[in-house]
């Protein structure tokens, strides 16, 4: 295999020019699709608009397409980058040239990407992130898969070029695939998952579909059936519920569907993995990302499981880190992991955690607030199912109060926090049981916080923030979260260690 | 080391409790009032301006003094608020770290350690000014929103502050 020589000026791979049209196009297209519609229908109806006749209106598209097409060689053309000893230099723009220099060290993230049209024409794309804002990134578009990988290397080797040699092979032998998906698997986690969310969000969608619709059928059937209506009273009552019924469990089974189809989606042959400092996480069917994690830069964990998952041995793992924006922050995600693999992980993430320190948990405060929550909760409920739809939608609340009780259960049961030396760790959830977990010395700021109410039962709050998640201990006695405050507060102001 | 080894130790470290909070600078209740004041003649105006648009009908004429009263006791209770919550806007520089407290209703103490501060800024509006007061903003890379801002300091303590904090987050790279 031939390897490029980063250090001439190169253009990405012609194949680019592909990527580059299709974008552009499809961005196009997006802007204008209103006028597009509303010049297509007029054009439809009056076979004419203003002397403009249809065959002149594909002309006038294939002409914008070409123009697009001459704008992505061009593009294509003046687009050049290369690699100096410590800098990665990039030239860009047809008219106004662009030179962009990024020290290396100064490079947070490379993300190496492949959408669908990526994965056709098998190129990926190369995403380089520096700690500015997000104007900054720099993105190559199509480059064939050895090359992104060695430019890749390249950048993250900073300066030390002399063992250049002996390093790279060093992490070529050392990693090795942690863990892969399987499809079974995947489809356990994608049942167990957590529903409410995407229940909410097809209910929402099918009843708006379904007013639409009831208007109209009204429109329909109501002058038919005005005479019959008084008689079939019963019937239609039970048509109502049952037509109500039948679209809840529609519902029901779409957004189970949806959860699985995008947890497919999303985690496709997802894998980890291991090189000697650093985890890459390669995942995705339509888009395929490939991302490596820095324990460096960690500054959060989050696990999540649940009831049924925990039955199916099923884990996720969150890692949220420093300098990463949010939409890749969502990438971070490892899912579907069994119990071993998920401890392996946390110990190469984070250094000498071994979940000691004693539990603690809030204070019985905690019952209260949540019992006056679910209380408030219920009063918008039952006025709202009043308000919508009469008396007799009361009986809600014999769904309601077994769930709002479970839910103050649960929501105690699972909270919990523990400190020790080094790490702090804070369970919460009431479907879901999320471990929060974080290092003490990457603490950004500590917050005590206490609402007058809370003043005279001395409870008290306390928020801590990494540079990359805000946690909450909530309602905890006021002495012992001060005790906490000095303590986290010492800990990271006696020892001189970095946060990232 | 576990929890209740570490309930001992706690006993000598610094406390936050300890810490002589210092109250900030009183020309800043002015300020607090002049734009509480302009606040409360926006909402006025407000009502009047909806009571002049429909005035026409003839049923909103009894709502509008609701509305007024409504607005009014807003107003007190917020004014009131405002008031006790400025005794509360306190600060302290220790030698590690900054504290500042603040809050009526919600209480809080926040403390950012000096090693964790990115960059420190004064900032002065156009009232500030007038007074001699100035904000001094402190920015971590914690996320959004966790940044520290201390509102109404005397312009020159928070020079002094800024040049002390910078002097460290200098020294310390």
């Amino acid at each position: 295999m031939e390897t490029t020589d980063f250090s001439q000026p190169i253009r990405q791979s012609s194949k680019g020019i592909i990527i580059i049209f299709a974008f552009n196009a499809f961005s196009f297209f997006k802007k204008f699709f209103v006028l597009f519609i509303a010049f297509g229908v007029s054009i439809m109806r009056r076979k004419s608009f203003g002397g403009i006749t249809p065959t002149m209106m594909l002309l006038a598209l294939l002409g914008v397409l070409i123009i697009i097409l001459v704008i992505a060689i061009l593009k294509y053309l003046n687009f050049k980058f290369h690699l100096s000893k410590d800098d990665f230099h990039l030239a860009t723009g047809i008219i106004n040239k662009d030179n962009t220099i990024i020290p290396k060290s100064k490079i947070q993230n490379v993300y190496i990407k492949q959408n669908f049209l990526q994965q056709i024409i098998n190129v990926v794309s190369v995403k380089i992130e520096t700690a500015g804002d997000k104007k900054s990134e720099i993105e190559i578009s199509a480059l064939d898969k050895p090359t992104a990988l060695l430019l890749k290397k390249k950048l993250f080797n900073k300066a030390n070029v002399e063992n250049e040699h002996a390093e790279q092979i060093d992490t070529i032998e050392a990693s090795e695939v942690f863990f892969k998906v399987t499809p079974k698997r995947l489809l356990l986690e994608g049942i167990s998952q957590n529903h409410f969310k995407s229940f909410l969000l097809i209910l929402t969608f099918a009843y708006g579909i379904y007013s639409e619709f009831k208007d109209f059928l009204k429109d329909l059937e109501l002058e038919k059936h005005v005479e019959g209506l008084v008689k079939l009273d019963e019937d239609t009552i039970l048509n109502l519920i049952i037509t109500n019924v039948v679209i809840i469990l529609v519902v029901v089974l779409f957004s189970f569907l949806f959860s699985i189809v995008t947890t497919f989606i999303i985690n496709f042959n997802l894998e980890v993995v291991e090189h000697q400092k650093t985890i890459e996480i390669n995942k995705g069917l339509f888009n395929k990302v490939s991302l490596s994690l820095t324990p460096s830069r960690i500054q959060n964990l989050v696990i999540k499981t649940n009831r049924v998952k925990q039955y199916f041995n099923l884990h996720s793992l969150s890692v949220k880190q420093a300098m990463v924006n949010a939409k890749q922050q969502k990438n971070f995600k490892i899912v579907a992991l069994e119990k071993e693999q998920l401890n392996h992980l946390i110990n190469k993430l984070l250094i000498n955690y071994n979940n000691e320190g004693e539990v603690a948990k809030p204070r019985p405060y905690f019952i209260r607030i949540s019992v006056l929550e679910m209380l408030a909760f219920g009063i918008v409920i039952n006025a709202l199912s009043l308000f919508l739809f009469g008396i007799e939608m009361l009986w809600i609340n014999v769904v309601f109060v077994p769930f709002a009780v479970l839910y103050v259960y649960f929501a105690y049961k699972k909270a919990y926090y523990k400190i020790s030396d080094n790490f702090l760790t804070i369970g919460s959830g009431v479907i879901d049981t999320t471990t929060n977990i974080l290092e003490i010395h990457k603490i950004q700021e500590v917050e005590l916080k206490q609402t007058l109410f809370q003043q005279r039962t001395d409870i008290a709050s306390l928020v801590i923030s990494t540079a990359s998640k805000s946690v909450t201990i909530p309602y905890i006695s006021k002495l012992e979260a001060l005790s906490i405050y000095n303590f986290l507060l010492y800990k990271v102001e006696s020892q001189d260690r970095d946060w990232m | 080391m576990n929890f209740t080894n570490l309930q001992i130790q706690t006993e000598q470290l610094p406390k936050v409790e300890d810490v002589v909070l210092k109250p900030i600078s009183k020309s800043y209740l002015k300020i607090i009032l002049l734009n509480k004041l302009a606040l409360y003649t926006g909402l006025i105006g407000l009502v009047f301006g909806l009571k002049y648009i429909i005035e026409k009908k003839e049923e909103f004429q009894l709502n509008l003094w609701y509305m007024l009263s409504a607005v009014v006791v807003f107003c007190i209770f917020n004014f009131i608020v405002s008031l006790l919550a400025f005794k509360k806007r306190k600060y302290a520089m220790r030698e590690h770290d900054v504290v500042y407290a603040k809050g009526l209703l919600v209480h809080s103490i926040t403390t950012v350690p000096i090693s964790r501060i990115q960059h420190v800024e004064e900032s002065r509006s156009w009232l500030a000014r007038h007074f001699g007061l100035a904000t001094l903003k402190i920015f971590t890379a914690g996320e959004a929103g966790s940044d520290l801002s201390i509102k109404g300091l005397p312009y020159i303590e928070a020079k002094q502050i800024k040049e002390i904090i910078s002097d460290k987050v200098n020294g310390n790279n």
